[in-house]
Parts: C-alpha cells; structure tokens; sequence
C-alpha cells in the first residue's frame, strides 16, 4: 500500500468524525496560538532591543576608562579587589593616551566623554536632563545623521544644541507635522501643554542652566556652610545657545531613561559652560588627581569586525575597555533562557492538547476495532495500520499547528493593540511588542506535528496489534 | 502432484480465563490444488479456529502449515499479512465488510493493500462485481445490500488480489436458504471455472455435498471422518 493509499485512508477516517476531529484540532490551535504568542513577545523584545543597539551603532562603539574595572567583582560587592586595582599603577588616560588611541587602524573617532545634569529652560518653561557633548565626527554616526529637522553642528565651536522630542514633551510641547494641525486633548490644554510646529521651535534660543561652586560664598563665611541643613555654596550660571536640529523619535527602548543626554552640544562650546569640577559618573573614579586626564574615552570603529582588535590594543596600553559587543552574548544567553521560559509556559496548552490527541484517538480505535481487523484479514501489515493512525495524529498537529498560527497572529496583534494605546498615554512611542520570525512559524509547525505524533505513538501502536480473531469474532 | 495446501498435527490451544480450550488436537489434512473442500461438524469443533491458522489470523500452538511448500507456522507477522494479502482470501458469516465504504470501496482496499496501481483498481473491482451480479450494487454502502449481496461483495473482495485458496467460514450462515443456494452456486463456480482452491467450514452439510469434492467431520478438535464426494477430473 503506497503512502497517498494511507494519507488517503487517515484523512477519510477524519472525516468520518467530522466534530470530534474538529474539536482535537482546536485544542492544538489554541495549544499553539499560545505558544506563538509567548515566544514572539520574547523574539519581540529581542529585536527592540539589538535593534536599539544597531541604530545607535553601539556594536562599533566602546568605553575606555583609566584602568580595568572589574564590574563583575563591583557587583560582589568585593571591595577589596576595587581597592586593590585602584592602587595599581596606570598609565594616564590624557591628551597623548588619546591621540594614540586615535591613531589605532580601525578606529574612526576618539573623543572625552563629556555629560553633566543640566537644567534647560525654552520660554516659560523648563526640565532637567543630561547634556551631552559630541565632536563634529558623531555628525556621521546615528542617530545624529538623520535628524528629523536642522543639522548637525557646523562646528566644534557653534554655538548650537540638538535636542530629544523627549525634551520637548517635558517642555510641555507636543510638535505638529506640517501637514496635519494635532488637536490637543482636553487633559493636555488644562497642563498647559501647547503645539508648536518644529519651524517655531528652530533657530530660536534655549537657556542651559548649571550648578557652578560659589566661591564667594564659601570665603564670606566658610563655617556656615560646614552646618547640616543650610544651603550648599553653589550658585546657578546661565548660558544661552541655539536649537539647531531635532533628533528623531527612536523606539521607546531608545534613550528612555532620563539618564539619556536630551540635549548635545558641540566638543569646544561644552567649555564655555562653567560646572561642577566632576563632569561625569566616571569622573568619580578618576583618582589620579591630575585636571589634564580624562575620565573616560569614548572610542568609535570603523565597522564591528574591528571592535575585537581595537579593544585588545587598547587593553594592552593599560587601560580599561567597556563595550557593548562584549556584553552581546550574555544578553543573548538570557534572550533564550527568557523564550524557554515563555515557551515553556505556552508548552502546557499543547501537552493539554496531546492528551486530547491521545483520548480522541484511543476513542477511535474502540469503535474502530472491527475495521481494523477486517484490514488485517484482506492483508493490511501492522506497519501500515500504524502509518494510517500516525497520518491521522500528525494531520490534526498540522492543522492545529497551521490555524494556530493563525491563532497567534491575530492575538499578538490585538496584544500589540491594547498594549500601545496603554503605554501611548505615558507618551511611548508606538512599540511593535512581537515577532513572529520564520523560524517560529517553522518550529511550531514541526513542534505541532511532534507533539501530535507522540501522542498518536499509544493508540497506533494499539491498532497495529489489534488481534483480527477476536475484532472479527460475530457477535 | 503435490498439495497446495497441507498441514500436519495441528494443535491449538486457547487459555479462557484459567480454563484451557483445546479447539485443535492434531489435525493432519491436505488439498490438492483446485479442490473444493468442506468441514462440518459442531458448534465448538474447532472448524473456525482451523480456517483462522490458514488464513494466517491466528497462530497455531504446535504443528505445521505447509502453504506452496512455504511454513505458515514459523512465519513473522509481516509475513503472515503478506499471505493474507497474497495467497488466501477470506469470507465470513457476517461479511465485515467496511460499513462506511461503498460495494467498490470495499473492494479497492483490499487492492490497495495488494499494492493494484490506482488507476487499475477502479476497473478490476468493477469487473469483479459485475461478474458476481452487482452491476447495480457497485456505489451502494454495506447497509443498503440485502445479506447475499453483500456476501457476494466480500467475495469479490477476497478475490481482489488473485488468491490461489479461498476460506470460507460459515460464508451462509446468516442467509436464507434460497440465498445460501445461490451463494453456494457462486463458490461452486468459482471453483470449477476460475479453478480456486475453496476450502469451506459449513453446519449445511447437504448443500456442501452437492459442490465439494471432500467433506471432513471435525469433532472435539480432531477429524473423525473424511468422505468423498467427487473427484478432480
């Protein structure tokens, strides 16, 4: 008997019970409309995130600080070993340390690493952020080559400043495209939120306020300021730029914490900003107590084959390197651990199923007894039987398998849905929350049928021995 | 001229419960080729469970089976279904034919088994039936057919692959006299112009003698007395 026999006899025998097939099937939908959606909202997230990272070009980007900072030790909390590598001697991360640095082939842009809180202030209103300070290169990097309005700096020295749409949301003002005028919510006009188009926002003049020591105060009446409780001896400096360019609106996993710079200014004019002697977290680290030393460097190559060779150059001048790559792996081991487990959960609905499977077939081959013998009797071998109760397993895997596809399609959109209007009204862009890659559809198809033909393995293995004597003894 | 069928000793023992049967107790026969042959005897003689050990159903306890010089007892299970399927083919006293297959259908499976090309099957199963006069039955369902007609369809299916011996058990035991005549006439026919070795378990031992060559008496498991009515020409 020739397989299209067999698939021939299966799917007859399906027909047959028409509802009760029906029923089994829908069991393995849902089994695996629940499994496509869990894992995609994983696959999902994953992609937000790599995403994220590309669109920065942060796998061709690296941290370099004075010395090797054994983060995993810090975490321990193994003060000691801090200490310890602290009190090494390191070579100095200053002008020449960059220049060499620079120098190194594969490496695009070497530049400070500059970034300080910073309060802005763009008419009445005002918000705290970080600023960042970037050199002209960055202006061939993302997201700084494609702005959504203006562009980059001119120069080092310009006195300009791009700016987050984040920025302007905290700024109460919510940008309109040229071509539609946005109506504003009744909640939204009562906080004092307005609409400006991004011609109104261009050109025009933003105050970056900074906390500065104030001497002054502090030789008028040294004591004073040693008291708990009183005001610190700081004062508050003002400098006025420009808004010349509008970064784009990334994905919501794209600077969403306030940590984020909201506002970059040229390499040169970040000087003519008077601040707080430390100007960044690294700052904090930096104990060589000299002023020409930068606390750490941020490093660009050229493209992400590169990153490897450059970070060993770097590491083997003494200093200490930080980079996103490195860190890739370890994300992507806790990407699987994190799909395993929402599979896994989606993997109960589908064992629910296979006893279904398994409950429907056993049913079968009850009533099905004497036909089973009447094959046998006109010569049908156990291995065919066999098959034909697999194809039947495996034909309701597959079709399960194929409408719960469907089934995790339709639900991950509504899911997608429902969750973007309720992060839309904490102001996060609209975030694509699953992914459906090819190799999902392909693995829960194959794992569908699989599953399927395990729980068929009883009752075909059932069938085949059915004994013909007694199936066919007249009753 | 050697037998097409011969067996030696047969013995069968069945464990009911903790009670032992012994439905077969040596029996020791064999058919020439092209014979007709029958058995009688009672209910529980053990005519059944004979025709089930030759017909590859059931296996024997001890003894041989010898079936074109081939052993039927020392056969695997793929073996055994491949005799099924090839040399013997089988009639009931209730048909089991398959109750949601047509007349066509039934017959098609069969030669579906027998590995007939797709294309053939359709025409040979139709030919079959139609020889057998059920020209008009050939897209009737089981349940549509009086009893001789669907016994007439489980014959064609037991000639669908060209068997060289045809088992009858108790082929006219659920059917009225003037039917059992007809169904008995087909064997007969059977028999003596396509030259099919039947071998018969009948209770009708006065319409067995009309077409039978040989007539064995089976009681308690063993033959007691074998008579005969005609010859091979």
């Amino acid at each position: 008997m020739r397989l299209d026999d067999k698939l021939q006899l299966g799917l007859a025998n399906l027909w047959r019970t028409k509802l009760r097939t029906v029923l089994t099937t829908l069991g393995v939908m849902i089994g695996i409309g629940a499994l496509v959606s869990m894992v995609s909202f994983g696959t999902g997230m994953q992609k937000n995130i790599t995403q994220t990272f590309k669109e920065n070009d942060l796998f061709t980007s690296m941290q370099v600080t004075p010395r090797k900072i054994d983060f995993e030790q810090a975490m321990a909390g193994n003060v000691e070993s801090i200490v310890e590598s602290l009190q090494e001697d390191t070579p100095p991360l200053n002008e020449g340390a960059l220049k060499t640095i620079g120098d190194i082939r594969g490496v695009e842009l070497a530049f400070p690493e500059i970034r300080f809180p910073v309060k802005i202030k763009f008419g009445e209103y005002e918000t705290q952020t970080t600023l960042r300070a970037l050199p002209l290169g960055m202006g061939h990097y993302k997201p700084y080559n494609n702005l959504d309005y203006g562009q980059f700096f001119p120069s080092d020295t310009a006195s300009s400043v791009i700016i987050h749409p984040r920025i302007l949301r905290e700024l109460k003002i919510i940008l309109t495209s040229d071509k539609e005028e946005q109506k504003l919510s009744i909640e939204d006009s009562l906080r004092g939120v307005r609409t400006l188009s991004a011609d109104a926002i261009m050109g025009k003049p933003i105050e970056i306020i900074t906390s500065v020591v104030d001497f002054n105060a502090i030789m008028k009446n040294p004591m004073r300021q040693l008291r708990a409780g009183t005001n610190t001896p700081t004062r508050e400096a003002s400098t006025t730029l420009t808004i010349i360019g509008i970064q784009k609106e990334g994905s919501a996993f794209d600077g969403g914490t306030r940590f984020d710079p909201g506002i970059v200014v040229p390499m040169q004019t970040v000087n003519r900003i008077p601040r707080l002697g430390f100007s960044s977290i690294w700052s904090l680290l930096n104990t060589s107590g000299s002023t020409d030393t930068y606390a750490s460097v941020t490093v660009r190559v050229k493209s992400i084959t590169e990153t490897d060779s450059v970070q060993a150059k770097i590491e083997r001048m003494g200093f200490g390197v930080f980079s996103i790559a490195d860190q890739l792996e370890e994300l992507k081991t806790g990407f699987i651990i994190f799909d395993t487990a929402l599979g896994a959960v989606g993997a109960i609905a589908l064992i629910v199923a296979a006893l279904g499977i398994i409950n429907t077939m056993v049913m079968s081959i009850l009533e099905r007894t004497r036909e089973i013998g009447v094959m046998k009797a006109i010569g049908g071998s156990e291995n065919e039987i066999k098959t034909i109760f697999f194809i039947e397993a495996g034909s309701i895997g597959l079709i399960g398998g194929i409408f719960g596809l469907g089934l995790g399609w339709v639900v991950t959109l509504i899911a997608n849905v429902v969750a973007n209007y309720i992060v839309a009204r904490q102001g996060v862009p609209h975030v694509d929350f699953f992914y459906i890659p090819i190799w999902l559809i392909l693995g829960a198809l194959a794992f569908s049928i699989l599953v399927s033909l395990l729980a068929g393995l009883y009752p075909a293995i059932r069938a085949a021995r059915v004994d013909p004597v007694k199936a066919l003894r007249h009753d | 001229m050697n037998p097409i069928l011969k067996t030696i000793d047969l013995h069968k023992i069945y464990s009911k419960g903790n009670m032992e049967v012994r439905a077969l107790q040596g029996v020791t026969f064999d058919i020439q080729r092209g014979e007709f042959v029958s058995i009688v005897g009672r209910s529980g003689s053990g005519k059944s469970t004979l025709l089930n050990l030759i017909g590859g159903l059931d296996t024997a306890t001890s003894g041989n089976i010898h079936i074109h010089d081939r052993e039927l007892t020392q056969m695997k299970r793929l073996d055994l279904a491949l005799h099924r399927r090839k040399t013997v083919g089988m009639i009931f006293q209730s048909f089991n034919l398959i109750p949601s297959r047509t007349a066509l259908e039934n017959v098609t499976l069969a030669m579906a088994f027998g590995g007939v090309r797709r294309k053939e099957r359709k025409p040979m199963a139709g030919e079959i039936l139609e020889r057998l006069g059920l020209k008009d039955r050939i897209d009737h369902k089981p349940g549509e057919l009086s009893g001789g007609e669907a016994q007439r369809v489980a014959i064609a299916r037991a000639l669908a692959n060209k068997p060289q011996i045809l088992l009858a058990d108790e082929p006219t035991g659920n059917l009225d006299s003037k039917t059992s005549a007809e169904i008995i006439d087909l064997l007969h026919m059977l028999n003596r112009k396509q030259t099919v070795t039947v071998l018969m378990v009948t209770h009708d031992e006065v319409s067995a003698a009309t077409v039978s060559h040989r007539i064995f008496r089976l009681l308690d498991g063993k033959i007691i007395d074998e008579k005969i009515v005609g010859s091979l020409s």
